[in-house]
């Protein structure tokens, strides 16, 4: 193999592996090595081999640019799925990282849960609600088979508003809660 | 701090531990080499080797560079050099300015602290050999 091919190989194989990077971060990368390759090669005593076997295997270098992309990127994000695939990448790491899965899981499904259920009272008034029995609570959400008397519902068309935005809430503080801990490992990182 | 991270748990993995230290310290290197002025990756690499024992993997600090730059610590610009193609400048922002003298102070008393905690250590090897 020529140096060209062997230069061109090599940043083929980087390009391929930082698959999941935006197209123009990935091209600054490939530019920038490129430049690394060439300018090194020409420095007294070396050759293209040698710069390429100091920078190590294409797919090794790649895999450093990718850790902590994805966190980066979600910590950005506002989506649930993003979100939760930069906690779940956070949870291979610590203890920490799967608390962050879980509770933000479990926040997605309270919020979007109380959301269903407002939407589901205009559908189903009679099935949908919060029930008391002897000042007692018995149940609250949407039921086919809601509670007969004696319980009682007590919310009434109250329950719309109410579920509508206790479930926004749960759902802006989870989005929040997630970004502030992919943050907040990210600075971790980089201190010492 | 990472340093609580960076844990010699297992005794059989001592090049782990050594592994993870440079990795921590060379974030700060490359930070601390852009001191004076920009820097493009090759000279980052040609100083950290004649200014410290800091022998590099090159791939190491390409990556690196990245992320500080994604944190905000540093700046990068691409200038045409004679070479033929550009070459990628580094510099420090301000926010860089700032974290590196924290480290710089963090780490000044953390291996002040560290080295005189092992002297004892190091006395006995010398003296066994």
């Amino acid at each position: 193999m020529t140096a060209e091919t062997q230069i061109d190989s090599y940043l083929t194989a980087l390009r391929t592996h930082l698959g999941p990077l935006t197209i123009s971060e990935r091209e600054e990368i490939v530019r920038e090595i490129n430049a690394h390759i060439r300018d090194s090669a020409e420095e007294p005593g070396a050759s293209v081999e040698s710069v390429l076997a100091r920078l190590g295997p294409a797919e090794e270098l790649a895999a450093q640019y990718r850790e902590g992309f994805l966190i980066r990127q979600a910590s950005r994000s506002n989506s649930p799925i993003v979100l939760l695939r930069g906690a779940l990448r956070l949870a291979t790491k610590g203890v920490f990282g799967t608390l962050i899965f879980f509770l933000g899981l479990f926040g997605y499904m309270m919020g979007g849960g109380l959301f269903l259920t407002g939407i589901l009272k205009v559908i189903f008034p009679a099935n949908t609600g919060m029930w008391f029995k002897d000042g007692s609570f018995v149940f609250c959400g949407s039921s086919i088979t809601p509670p007969g008397p004696p319980a009682y519902e007590v919310l009434g068309m109250w329950c719309i508003p109410l579920a509508l935005f206790a479930g926004s809430l749960i759902l802006v503080l989870t989005t929040a809660a997630i970004r502030a801990s992919l943050r907040a490992s990210q600075s971790w990182q980089s201190k010492l | 701090m990472a340093i609580q991270r960076v844990q010699p748990a297992d005794g059989d993995q001592p090049d782990r531990w050594e592994a993870q230290l440079r990795k921590g310290a060379l974030e700060m290197a490359a930070l601390a080499s852009l001191w004076q002025g920009r820097l493009y990756g090759l000279e980052i690499i040609r100083f950290l080797e004649s200014h410290s024992q800091l022998a590099l993997a090159e791939g190491t600090i390409y990556p690196i560079l990245n992320r500080l730059k994604a944190e905000g610590l540093l700046t990068s610009e691409w200038v045409e050099a004679e070479a033929g193609h550009p070459r990628k400048y580094y510099s420090l922002t301000e926010a860089g300015r700032q974290r590196l003298k924290q480290m710089a102070e963090a780490w000044t008393n953390f291996s002040g602290g560290l080295s005189r905690l092992l002297e004892p250590v190091i006395d006995r090897k010398e003296n066994h050999q």
